[in-house]
């Protein structure tokens, strides 16, 4: 309910306040760790959401290592069964919730304000909110390992198995838990970032000129809207089962375990499509860019997405094959299933068509991009053969779907994050990765990635099952099951590199004092209009956007013989004012305080309630003391524009053009 | 705050009238909301009554699900100014209500809800 | 939702001219988290409905259900929304005090409902049907409980209003609060609307 009472703040500061409450003085430093624990900027926030799922893909890294060392031989005894069950929930859910999903959240928040020219999101505060959650939650979810273990019924949880009879430590609770406080965060922030969106666009940018990676960003947010409640009913369920021994998924009681599995699935299926869509919009802003050429069919690369948002909701059951739904579910369910690989199909014949006959540069995104497309195709071929129900009967609950599933998550979403990465480093940092390292850190990890999820088509196949810690000898699984260790290993390494790679290029950048130039890749969108680092008031002036690429469009011009010529070099097109007189939101310990009440909550539901109780006071604490604190601090230093917000137009009036004026405007209402 | 009164002060008094107008309606729509309410209670009390009871029984579900309906229409047109406002904020919010019909509907017809009655698991 | 806009609060904004839209982003958020709340509230009915059938034996809707008791209270809340609504245009027209007088009622109202539905429950209880009877007790109690918690944190923000009109820290140009703060009182009244048909009135055991 967080973002319900915090709605009746007060107005922005008839008087200026020192203590927020009395409590605490309001934050105002710029640097240091201050500054990033009280920070509402989208910047820094999309820094640190980076920064956490990169810890949180560690620790799952850790895991599958530990999952694929219990697989290297026959009857292994590395990981006992029960330990084995934890370590494949936990990597699933940790690569799921903590790493793909935020990987997403980071790149939504530091780019997409940038791509459609505001200086910051709708909500700066509840932005900050967001974030604290997520980390709550996923500190949450981890601090099981130390609490009594793991959770251990499978990333899905199906129901009765996560009932308290078949899984009696607190894991399960903390999965739950966890991961109800970390969609309270995808909540918010979708909220946040569709009201961005929609409300907050430079002058011009009307939906159809806006970058690809905005849109899908889009509609990632809207399938977060409306997915995150579902499965919050199915874990809510869970809980009261668990806690409080209600009868959900009591069979006992005539309870049917199927709701579960439909609850999560409504869910479960969108989720995979918000996973994987921003990588599509990375990949569709970085092809244009190393193809020198505009993407091939703007409207139905937009368009398919969209498509894709709306038919995700309609195929849910087709992890349901073999649960017995019925003939006529199973038949629909297939159906829809084979029609949402058209969208898909659209998708990968546009970037295609966006490379043939291109100038094609093969820098590091660029690879990564092609990778995805690559390894996505084969991955959403085998996801295809799963919409053929007797095929599926005989895949479900093997190998097979494993690497499935890793096709499109790992080569398709993971491949997509780290060309974007790559391309808009030196945008978030201002240093380029090293281009040599980062070709061998593709190659390195494309080949440890098919090393490792190739044979387990095989492996799935020849029958062998997921989740079982182990097998015999004599069943042929053995080989196969070395080969894709060793890849994991490789993989492993791979990932290590790239963070060899950024430290690298940090620390080369630093000590030989290399400057990033402002437009290294030649870009086109209009987040490169501001300079590299991204200055923390983004823009200045809002940039007018006249069409798609517009940065593009104004570094080069069409000639009557349709030849682009070039007009304006990087340099003269990329803003470098000093960002005097722009009006930022300003920092807040508020939105840490009140999430971090929330994990302290479930620790008391989980122990005693009586902790539950003083989390509950520290959230309505928090709640009370955002609502009460203005927005926007007036005795903050903001260089001379301090004590004329009464007359602000005035002070506007002597702006050059319409279009700055009316910028001006525009900015005063990124201060939510 | 002074100044911010005086120039809103033309554009106050021009939206009186409607403001005046529009309480008429909330009132009008809050009598017929609870005539609804009413007939909701009546097909308890009365079940008889031919206008719900078809003989087989479909009768007073229908009627009632289609008067909820009509009470939702008219709370969110009216009173969330869905029939004043930008239609954007509609589409929201309609949004939302299909998703959540189609999906849950779904759901229901895989558990045979309209079907099995009460032998459904 | 956390708060207003600068520009609003300074008083000089014209909101026509504010967003892309010209809807506010408040406004605009608070809509797409009724959106998102209809899927939540469509998850508990859809739960109840599967569970409303009771085993042999164990108490169900027919058996504890007091359709009069809950029509009034059904009433009590519909006409909260009226208050509600009635609030709302009174801070636009710049009538604080009666704006503060619809939001008492409204609060009013809806604590009126809330008790009674405190009141059902320990009555359930009492004719024992406990939180883990069964599975029909279980789906009910969550289903309610649900939107009681959704009554009472409206009934915390109304309350947080008038005391802010009282303190006069809710002056004219801050009418779209009160507007924000009552689509969510009419979206909960809603789903009250939709709970009191599906789940009240629609005969167990009817062919749907």
């Amino acid at each position: 309910m967080a973002d319900d009472t915090a709605m009746l703040a007060l107005p922005a500061a008839e008087r200026p306040r020192d203590l927020a409450l009395g409590v605490f003085t309001r934050p105002r430093s710029k640097t240091g760790w201050r500054s990033w624990v009280n920070t509402v900027d989208h910047k820094k926030i999309g820094i640190m959401y980076g920064v956490s799922a990169l810890v949180f893909l560690l620790i799952g890294g850790f895991e599958a290592l530990l999952i694929r060392a219990q697989l290297w031989s026959p009857r292994n005894s590395l990981l006992s069964a029960d330990q084995y069950n934890q370590v494949y929930t936990m990597h699933g859910t940790t690569m799921v919730f903590l790493v793909v999903m935020p990987i997403g959240a980071a790149f939504a928040n530091y780019l997409m304000p940038l791509q459609i020219g505001a200086r910051d999101v709708a909500f700066p505060r509840l932005n900050a909110f967001s974030f604290w959650c997520f980390l709550g939650g996923g500190i949450f979810l981890n601090s099981s390992w130390l609490l009594g273990g793991g959770a251990d019924g499978g990333w899905f949880m199906y129901a009765p198995n996560s009932g308290v009879i078949y899984s009696p430590s607190h894991g399960i609770d903390f999965w739950n838990l966890g991961l109800i406080i970390a969609g309270i965060a995808s909540l918010v922030g979708s909220v946040n970032l569709i009201t961005t969106v929609i409300n907050m666009r430079a002058p011009g940018m009307s939906l159809m000129k806006m970058p690809i990676f905005t849109w899908m960003t889009l509609v990632t947010q809207f399938l977060l809207l409306f997915a995150v409640p579902v499965i919050t009913v199915a874990q809510f369920l869970l809980m009261f089962d668990r806690l409080f021994n209600a009868n959900f998924f009591n069979v006992a009681q005539g309870a049917n375990p199927l709701l579960w599995q439909h609850l999560f699935w409504i869910f479960g299926h969108p989720e995979v499509y918000l996973m994987i869509l921003p990588a599509f919009g990375i990949v569709s802003d970085i092809l244009p860019v190393f193809s020198r050429k505009p993407i091939f069919g703007y409207t139905f690369i937009v368009f398919s997405g969209v498509a894709i948002g709306f038919m995700g909701w309609g195929v849910w059951a087709h992890h349901m094959f073999v649960s017995g739904i019925g003939p006529v579910s199973v038949m629909v369910f297939s159906l829809t299933t084979m029609f949402i690989a058209v969208p898909t199909g659209v998708k990968i014949l546009n970037w295609t068509a966006t490379m043939v006959g291109g100038k094609l540069k093969f820098d590091t995104p660029m690879l990564f991009s092609i990778g995805l497309i690559t390894m996505f195709t084969i991955g959403g071929l085998s996801g295809v053969s799963h919409s053929i129900a007797p095929a599926d009967t005989q895949q479900t609950d093997t190998y097979y779907i494993v690497a499935h599933f890793h096709y499109v998550l790992f080569g398709g979403a993971f491949f997509g994050f780290v060309g974007g990465l790559y391309f808009w480093f030196p945008k978030a940092f201002g240093v380029l990765l090293n281009e040599t390292l980062g070709k061998f850190n593709f190659w390195f990890m494309l080949i440890g990635f098919n090393l490792t999820f190739g044979p387990m088509h095989i492996l799935g196949m020849q029958g062998m099952s997921r989740r079982i810690y182990t097998y015999d000898e004599g069943f042929g699984f053995t080989f196969w099951n070395r080969l894709a260790t060793v890849g994991a290993f490789t993989l492993g390494s791979s990932i290590l590199f790239l963070i060899f790679n950024i430290i690298y290029s940090v620390r080369r950048a630093k000590k030989l004092g290399l400057e990033c130039p402002n437009d290294p890749w030649d870009a086109r969108t209009l987040e490169w209009i501001a300079p590299n680092p991204t200055p923390e008031w983004n823009f200045d002036p809002i940039p007018t956007v006249t069409r798609v690429d517009d940065f593009w469009y104004r570094k080069y011009e069409e000639t009557a013989d349709h030849r682009l010529v070039r007009v304006a070099t990087a340099d003269e097109v990329v803003q470098h004012s000093n960002g005097a007189g722009v009006h930022l939101p300003s920092p807040s310990y508020w939105p840490l305080i009140t999430a971090f009440g929330i994990p302290i909550l479930c620790y008391g539901l989980i122990f005693t309630l009586w902790l539950a109780l003083v989390g509950g006071l520290l959230i309505v604490a928090g709640l009370y003391g955002w609502a009460l604190e203005p927005p926007d601090d007036p005795d903050a230093g903001h260089d001379h524009h301090d004590d004329h917000h009464g007359d602000a137009g005035g002070e506007h009036a002597g702006e050059p053009t319409e279009a700055e004026a009316g910028s001006e405007a525009k900015e005063m209402e990124t201060v939510g | 705050m002074t100044a911010t009164a005086v120039d809103h002060g033309p554009a106050e008094s021009g939206g009186h009238a409607e403001h005046k107008s529009h309480d008429r309606t909330y009132v009008i729509t809050a009598i017929g909301l609870a005539i609804i309410t009413f007939a909701e209670t009546a097909t308890y009390l009365w079940p008889k009554v031919p206008v719900w009871d078809w003989g087989d029984g479909v009768g007073i579900t229908v009627s009632l699900l289609v008067m909820m309906a009509v009470k939702f229409f008219f709370v969110g047109a009216v009173f969330m100014h869905l029939k004043f406002d930008n239609k954007l904020l509609a589409t929201t919010f309609v949004a939302g209500i299909v998703l959540a019909i189609g999906v849950y509907l779904a759901v229901l017809f895989a558990f045979r809800f309209f079907s099995a009655g009460t032998h459904m698991v | 939702m956390a708060s207003v806009t600068v520009a609003e609060a300074h008083g000089h904004a014209d909101h026509a001219h504010e967003t892309n839209t010209g809807i506010s982003n408040n406004k605009l958020a608070m809509w797409l988290f009724l959106g998102s709340e209809c899927l939540l509230f469509g998850g508990l009915i859809t739960t109840y409905l599967v569970y409303k059938t009771p085993l042999p034996g164990q108490k169900g809707p027919k058996e504890v259900f007091d359709i009069g008791f809950t029509s009034v209270s059904s009433f009590v809340l519909l006409m909260s929304s009226l208050t509600m609504v009635l609030g709302h245009s009174a801070i636009e027209r710049g009538d604080h005090y009666r704006t503060r007088l619809w939001l008492t009622a409204t609060a009013s109202l809806g604590a009126v409902f809330l008790s009674g539905q405190i009141y059902e429950f320990t009555a359930f209880v009492k004719e024992g049907m406990g939180y883990t009877s069964s599975r029909f007790s279980s789906a009910f109690y969550t289903l309610t409980g649900f939107h009681g918690v959704h009554v009472t944190v409206g009934i915390i923000m109304l309350v947080s209003l008038i005391l802010l009109s009282i303190r006069g820290k809710l002056p004219t140009e801050r009418a779209e609060t009160v507007e924000i703060v009552g689509l969510y009182w009419h979206f909960v009244d809603i789903v009250w609307v939709l709970i009191f048909a599906v789940v009240y009135l629609i005969p167990v055991g009817a062919p749907v």
